[in-house]
């Protein structure tokens, strides 16, 4: 059975379930006759002071493991000890005759759901610090004695309700494997213990304690999400093996994804950054990239209704350039049409998109869109280093047209008096194979280049890329990719101007020892890649390198490129 | 009665830490100390005991909420300021 949660924690783990349930208060309304008051109060008093004293114990103990977890439970002792809420408590024993426990559970509750109802995601996860000292407080009430994850004696994944912040700072890392709950998100305690501890966990599964038995064989893909309850055995199989394969990425991500890419004799190479959008989370890898290969702008666009006005524009690439301040940064301009359709502007159905009016052929047709875009660009660029490239480059003329739209944007802003860069450089994708075999004179007009490899692929190899049918045919390896990928790097060399490759193929390692051997110094790629590209750059040396692509132009199918490559790249990595 | 205005600085705001450090230290005085959350016209539109952590977060006081610091008692004026210092130094969470 597969169960789809969401992966809060990442990782992938294969085991045996542990089923946790926890001490759960049921209390119903219960008055008490007026001359019990006194003794009700002093249980309670009582009882508050017990919990205090656990509270006590559980932070000392854990101010020995992790001071910062320790904190949950000053954060814990805090809520107890409020006076405001054990007025009210007090208030409705003395007042309404409830028994204490009635008391605690409808003052707390009633917290409980004022803070659920706020718009404020770390408020919201304070219900969980509420519930769990109300639940504590209830079960020295009844006098149960305390269950947590501590008592776990072999390592197991696991399952339970929902985990409350004294169950995750309690529990053994080395025993849990993975932890799996019915309710929690992002946010949650559990989550964020998770994380903490680098326990993959899935979280906000309804239902999963129904569906578990104590002891059932489990796999947790909390990659992607994922939990298989009972797999097959070829299930599990595939799973180990996938296991392995992250435990080894995420070895190579804390090995080498922060270094500086040197090839072992000495050649640095300059290993960059496609990014989609300027969140916080997209630029945090600026920190070990040496700039943006590709700046995709279409998320402006396709994200609203209305187009983006030239400041909104102007804003986003303003911030990617300050980001990464010396460093390129590499705006390609819209390249919409083909498989991408935008919802602010309605597009004319083609019987072959991506041979149709996409990207730049579009921009041609609207021209103030296009130069609305120039002019951010040519704008932002004064915040950084911003260039601008452009995107399904077919001819010369494309190119000389292209300029000229960037000249009128300029000649528009010098005339208004906005400040620009003047000395914006500019380049083209490469990604139609005419303007590839074009390389030894285009280079000489361009700042510089960068190969597109996935439509260079699909143009090369006349195979649409979204066509499942057609999959076969779409060969990146194919002997012609290299070959002339070769020609272009050639002229670039021999113009000196810096070619660069952000395709897919730029974040495969195999592919990437082939490029670098034909003179590419420039990868650009997704952040997931960084690690295992850089990797492979400090394994090798330009000698090999060239050797290895030498080779490669020469042989005759896809097939056999793979197999050799395979073999060279287990040799020294 | 002595209060005093202060605009919240910190990331996230009072909850979690600084909320608890903002009650510890209000709590340390003999005064009734009330917050009082202020809304764009520098209206009051929610109130709580400073004492309280739980009362404190159903407030939920984010950055750049604005909100009034009051207290009444032998030591108002010592309390308001030395919590109004410790909102403006951001608790080390800015």
């Amino acid at each position: 059975m597969i169960l789809q949660g969401i992966a809060v924690s990442k990782g992938v783990v294969t085991g045996r379930a542990f089923v946790y349930e926890p001490f759960k208060p049921e209390i119903t309304e219960h008055i008490i006759n007026k001359e019990d008051i006194p003794e009700s109060i002093k249980r309670y008093q009582e009882i508050t002071a017990l919990a205090g004293q656990e509270l006590s114990t559980l932070r000392d103990k854990m101010k020995e493991i992790d001071e910062d977890k320790a904190g949950i439970f000053q954060a814990h002792q805090d809520i107890l000890n409020d006076s405001a809420m054990g007025d009210e408590i007090l208030s409705l024993i003395q007042t309404e005759y409830y028994s204490p426990e009635f008391a605690i559970e409808t003052v707390y509750e009633k917290f409980i759901q004022i803070l659920s109802s706020m718009d404020d995601d770390i408020i919201r996860e304070r219900c969980a610090d509420l519930k769990d000292v109300k639940n504590r407080i209830l079960r020295l009430w009844m006098g149960v004695t305390s269950k947590d994850l501590s008592q776990i004696e072999e390592p197991a994944v696991v399952f339970a309700k929902d985990l409350l912040p004294s169950d995750t700072a309690t529990l053994n890392k080395e025993k849990v494997l993975a932890i799996v709950t019915e309710v929690g998100g992002n946010t949650s305690h559990s989550a964020i213990i998770a994380r903490s501890y680098e326990i993959p966990a899935l979280l906000g599964i309804p239902g999963v304690m129904n569906e578990i038995s104590e002891g059932d064989s489990i796999i947790v893909d909390a990659l992607e999400g994922k939990l298989i309850i009972s797999p097959s055995p070829k299930e599990a199989e595939a799973y180990i093996k996938k296991q392995k394969e992250y435990q080894d990425y995420m070895q190579n991500l804390k090995e080498y994804q922060g270094i500086e890419p040197y090839t072992k004799d000495g050649q640095r190479v300059s290993v960059c950054l496609n990014i989609g959008s300027v969140t916080d989370e997209e630029l945090a890898s600026a920190v070990f990239t040496d700039g943006v290969g590709l700046f995709r702008s279409e998320f402006l666009f396709m994200s609203g209704k209305e187009l983006p006005s030239e400041n909104q524009q102007f804003e986003v690439y303003k911030k990617a350039a300050e980001t990464y301040g010396d460093r390129q940064v590499i705006l390609r301009t819209l390249d919409i049409g083909g498989d991408k359709t935008l919802e602010c502007m309605e597009l004319p159905k083609e019987d072959n998109p991506f041979l149709g009016c996409r990207a730049l052929r579009l921009c041609f047709r609207k021209t103030d869109l296009f130069k609305t875009q120039l002019r951010a660009a040519l704008r932002a660029a004064v915040y950084g280093n911003l260039a601008i490239m452009f995107p399904m480059v077919g001819s010369m003329e494309d190119i000389t047209k292209a300029k000229g739209c960037l000249q009128e944007a300029k000649d528009e802003l010098k005339a208004e008096g906005i400040p620009y860069n003047e000395h914006i450089k500019v380049g083209i994708m490469i990604e139609i194979p005419a303007i590839a075999l074009m390389a030894d004179i285009i280079a000489k007009e361009v700042d510089f280049a960068s190969i597109g490899t996935n439509d260079l692929c699909q143009y090369l190899m006349a195979v649409d890329r979204l066509n499942p049918d057609v999959a076969v045919y779409y060969q990146s390896y194919h002997p012609a990719m290299f070959k002339l990928i070769s020609f272009v790097s050639e002229a670039f060399q021999k113009e000196r101007k810096t070619l660069g490759i952000c395709g897919e193929m730029g974040g495969d390692p195999m592919a990437a020892m082939v490029f670098l051997g034909l003179g590419i110094k420039k990868l650009s790629m997704v952040a997931p890649s960084i690690a295992g590209v850089k990797k492979m750059i400090t394994k090798i040396d330009m000698v090999t390198a060239k050797a290895i692509a030498e080779k490669v132009i020469h042989m005759s199918t896809a097939f056999e490129i793979e197999e050799y490559l395979k073999t060279e790249f287990e040799k020294f990595m | 009665m002595y209060s005093k205005k202060v605009v919240i600085i910190n990331k996230t705001g009072l909850h979690a830490r600084p909320a608890s450090e903002f009650v510890g230290a209000a709590s340390k005085f003999k005064s009734d100390i009330t917050v009082n959350k202020l809304d764009k016209d520098g209206n009051v539109s929610k109130s709580c005991p400073a004492k309280s952590i739980v009362f404190l977060l159903t407030l939920g006081l984010s950055k750049g909420t604005q909100i009034e610091l009051s207290a009444e008692g032998s030591d108002e004026e010592e309390a308001v300021e030395t919590l109004a210092a410790l909102i403006e130094s951001g608790f080390g969470d800015i």
